[in-house]
């Protein structure tokens, strides 16, 4: 059977960490019939959610790698991407979000927007992703979607409108009222297969009416058919439908559905809604990078016959060797292919083509314009553009973030530094934000990443998946010097007894540059230093910044201007200007005022009121700036900027401060000037450290 | 101009001089208009005002988002820092902000103790050594004798000024011959400062109509610049 592409769905399940987006997934796993029984995230049977694919991940309850997973749900092909929630993986989001056509994004009925749901939901608006709201769990005690459909408009933007109202919430929770159609949908049976479609019951009929008007009222923005039909009394559901998905794939609308995954409430009814509101990959723009033309845009077309242009999103360690999760963007990917890497510059041939469901595979011959398959034994890296040959396409860059913090690791035997090693290769290819280096001085391993639990998380993969046991050093902070004031250099570099010798002679100044980290501009009049020196120079300067006389951290921020200079016939050189330039810029550097930056973090706090002063504390304590905090009856949320440094070890701390019962979520904001005090023992601990290793 | 040179500069040195000083610690400061007036442009001028000198702000707000308030902080200091063309603009603002939080209460459901709880949460156990509380959008005129009884003895206790805003209710409020809203003359009593402000021509004037113990309408020769809605002397 071919596939229609206007019947794909390729869409992600976002949400806050715990609000039940892996157990949804297996819901829609089981009634897509996929999978043949439930197993809970943290269930009795031990088994585990079935997306939970690592070991890691099921013994935390919490989804770190995003598995691709292909269901049928009436006669349409959905591909879901599971995501994780913690902010620590946030380019697997985003890497995810990248691939995505739509998305669901799950909030707890009790919890409401959480602070992880206003960053994933910022990454989809960064992404265009159209999305439809799941409030689930609304059986728990004090659930209340329409408090949660308030905060999305309060405190995400959104154009929220209930397509849906629940019959009972909390233990009573039985079904819900569709408003589209305006019946009540039940789900019966052990596992909810058994929908039941009624009248609305009595005691809802008024609450319905009503919110079935707001609803038409907030839809009819978006279809003039809809808007007259409703003046001429006449409303349809295929009229409702149209105005709902056009709200929807414009992103002014985002329906809200609900019920409880858990005990199996509203998931059919959500996969309607998928197929009905979310977009159909040739309802997408997608744009690449066309490298023989400088780059310049190319809309790609969803059309099954144009040369192929695919995105390597995500790679995989399966038992049966690499695995590549690749998104058709054009044309066709078939088995036997010959397709270009156009970072690689390499070509190889499509060997097993297959189609993703958690831990089973299923062998495919093609791969259509807009679907998600993978492939094997592909030697690439996550986020190459395969081409048809002939084609030189990129998809647009994805956005990675600079690694905040770094760790030394050192295998515990010989064996376990193979292992490490192959562990590391993995790991850097499949998240650009994971990066490793030898440090020359020390020769030990350095791993960098976006925070504490990110590295931690790798460090235990290489010991469960590789069998690699390693020692971990103290989490270091990537700081970073820069200068605050402008400062005069004139520097000569002489070298003129014996053999051949080197003169250059340079002069200028350097000054804080507000953006950006360097700035080069030359002002040399009348040849005092011929042209072909000046990019000697310039190299010369980049390469003094790498390591600043502080505490041997990056320098960032720096504009060099050269305006004088001096060369000799003979003895001048490249590499006569380049020494010139490291020695002019060490010599105006200690005038030019530096200072040591750190990250700070922005950090959300969200916790009971009643451990508020504790939480305050908490902040305070770790030099933080608190920005504001927000009570909402008996949950608050605290924003706060913290260097990254007084960050370790937090969630210890938390845990204990709050009984457990709050949560913190931080990422990345800005580098700032470190206090006077800390500076000077970051200094004196550097200045001890040279001493001992020479 | 640098910010010493703009503190000693500022209308709110005149604002001050017309209230003898200033609302002071311990003391209840009221700005009353009808709604859409200025009300909370002129208590964030006053705030900014305190951040330029140094002092510690606590803004209260209530169901409105924290960007917006935030919003409304940067709008204030960018037309503060291009008037007086404020030198290392950038600097004296990162600087300054530190010493304020934003705490935001859902309007409904929050009642007068929480609110002073989390305020001491955050001066005591935050350390938060704040020397004046914003309150905007917290009716005054609404709250009980008790709970204006346990605001003051707050600023009291943790030796704070406190400024509320009061919205006045309809098109055409009433004032009494004193110059008092009546909405507010059952709490005359507890406020140390009212000012009202009032359309006039194209002008929102400020008047003072309490100063501590005297209750005679004084003009502050000071106005709301209509298009920054700064605090500006009368040309």
């Amino acid at each position: 059977m071919k596939t229609d592409i206007t019947n794909m769905r390729n869409i992600g399940i976002s949400a806050h960490i715990d609000s039940g987006k892996t157990t949804l997934t297996e819901r829609i796993l089981y009634y897509c019939k996929r999978i043949h029984a439930i197993h809970e995230v943290r269930g009795k049977d031990g088994v585990g959610a079935t997306m939970d694919s690592m070991e890691l991940e099921k013994e935390r309850g919490i989804t770190i790698a995003s598995a691709a997973t292909n269901v049928t749900w009436k006669d349409h092909d959905i591909n879901i991407i599971d995501t994780p929630g913690h902010v620590d993986f946030t380019i697997e989001v985003e890497r995810a979000l990248r691939v995505l056509d739509g998305a669901v994004l799950v909030l707890c009925s009790v919890a409401g927007v959480q602070s992880q749901s206003i960053t994933v939901d910022r990454q989809m608006k960064r992404y265009n992703v159209p999305r439809i709201a799941f409030v689930n769990k609304c059986d728990r005690t004090g659930a209340n979607p329409y408090k949660v459909k308030d905060q999305l408009v309060e405190k995400l933007g959104h154009n929220a409108v209930m397509i849906q109202i629940p019959i009972g919430l909390e233990d009573k929770h039985e079904g819900i009222v569709d408003l589209v159609t305006m019946k009540a949908v039940y789900f019966r049976g052990p596992d909810g297969d058994d929908i039941v479609i009624e009248e609305i019951p009595d005691h809802l009929k008024a609450e319905a009416e009503e919110k079935r008007e707001e609803m038409l009222d907030a839809v009819s923005m978006f279809s003039d058919e809809l808007m007259e039909a409703m003046m001429e009394e006449n409303v349809t559901e295929e009229l409702i439908h149209d105005a709902i998905r056009r709200g929807t794939l414009s992103q002014e609308l985002t329906p809200v559905c609900l019920g409880s995954a858990y005990k199996n409430k509203g998931v059919q009814s959500l996969l309607d809604a998928v197929v009905a509101y979310l977009p159909n990959p040739t309802e997408v723009e997608n744009i690449a990078l066309d490298l023989d033309n400088n780059e310049a845009e190319v809309k790609l077309e969803s059309v099954e016959d144009k040369p192929t242009v695919a995105l390597a999103f995500k790679l995989e360690d399966g038992q049966y060797g690499q695995l590549t999760y690749i998104r058709v963007y054009q044309g066709t990917l078939k088995k036997g292919d010959e397709l270009f890497n156009t970072r690689s510059k390499k070509k190889f041939k499509v060997g097993r083509l297959i189609k993703m469901h958690s831990d089973h595979m299923e062998d495919i011959n093609e791969a259509l314009t807009g679907d998600i398959a993978a492939l094997f034994g592909i030697d690439c890296a996550s986020g190459d553009t395969f081409n048809s040959p002939g084609l030189n396409y990129s998809m647009t860059s994805m956005f990675v973030p600079a690694p905040v913090i770094s760790l030394a690791i050192s295998p515990k035997d010989k064996k376990a530094a193979d292992n490490m090693g192959k562990a590391l290769n993995r790991f850097t290819k499949e998240d650009p934000t994971f990066r490793t280096f030898v440090d020359p001085e020390s020769n030990q391993t350095i791993v960098q990443g976006m925070g504490e639990l990110h590295l931690e998380v790798y460090i235990e993969r290489m010991k469960r998946e590789y069998n690699a046991e390693v020692e971990v050093g103290q989490p270091q902070v990537a700081y970073r010097e820069a200068i605050s004031k402008r400062a005069d250099f004139n520097y000569t570099h002489k070298k003129q007894s014996g053999g051949s010798g080197q003169y250059g002679r340079v002069a200028g100044f350097i000054e804080p540059l507000k953006e950006g980290e360097y700035e080069f501009v030359n002002e040399v009049k009348g040849g005092a230093i011929p042209t072909e020196y000046i990019p000697a120079c310039d190299k010369g300067f980049q390469s003094a910044l790498a390591k600043g006389s502080l505490i041997g951290f990056p320098i960032v921020g720096v504009k060099v201007t050269i305006n004088d200079g001096q060369s000799h016939s003979v003895d001048s050189s490249d590499m006569a200007f380049q020494i010139a330039a490291v020695g002019a810029f060490k010599e105006a550097y200690p005038k030019a005022k530096p200072v040591i930056l750190e990250p700070i973090m922005k950090v959300s706090v969200e916790g009971p009121t009643e451990f508020q002063g504790n939480i305050f504390g908490s902040i305070n304590q770790r030099r933080g700036i608190i920005v504001s905090s927000s009570d909402e009856g008996a949950f608050s949320t605290v924003e706060a900027e913290v260097p990254l440094s007084e960050m370790f070890g937090y969630s210890t701390t938390l845990r204990s401060l709050t009984q457990g019962k709050a949560e913190f979520t931080m990422e990345f904001l800005k580098y700032g000037k470190v206090p006077q005090s800390i500076s000077e023992e970051l200094i004196k601990e550097f200045q001890e450290k040279n001493k001992k290793d020479s | 101009m640098v910010k010493t040179e703009l503190n000693k500069r500022s209308p709110l040195r005149v604002f001050e001089k017309s209230i003898n000083g200033g609302v002071g610690k311990g003391n209840i400061g009221v700005i009353a208009s009808k709604k859409g007036v200025g009300k909370t442009a002129c208590l964030v001028h006053i705030a900014t005002d305190k951040l330029f000198r140094d002092r510690h702000v606590i803004h209260v707000s209530f169901a409105q988002k924290v960007d917006h308030i935030i919003t409304w902080y940067e709008d204030i200091f960018k037309e503060i820092a291009k008037k007086r063309e404020l030198e290392n603009a950038v600097e004296v603002h990162d600087e300054i902000i530190k010493n304020r939080v934003i705490m935001n209460f859902s309007k409904d459901g929050t009642n007068t103790d929480q609110v002073l709880a989390s305020l001491r949460a955050m001066i005591v156990d935050g350390k938060f050594a704040a020397d004046s509380v914003i309150f905007d959008g917290y009716d005054i005129s609404e709250a009980g004798a008790e709970d204006v009884a346990k605001l003051k003895d707050f600023a009291k206790e943790l030796n704070l000024e406190i400024w509320f805003s009061a919205s006045l209710k309809g098109e055409d409020p009433v004032f009494l011959d004193n110059g008092v809203p009546e909405e507010l003359s059952g709490r005359i009593d507890d406020i140390d400062v009212l000012v009202t402000l009032k359309f006039e021509g194209a002008y929102v004037r400020l008047q003072v109509v309490k100063d501590h113990g005297n209750l005679e309408t004084k003009d502050m020769n000071l106005r709301l610049e209509p298009k920054t809605m700064l605090i500006a002397r009368e040309q």
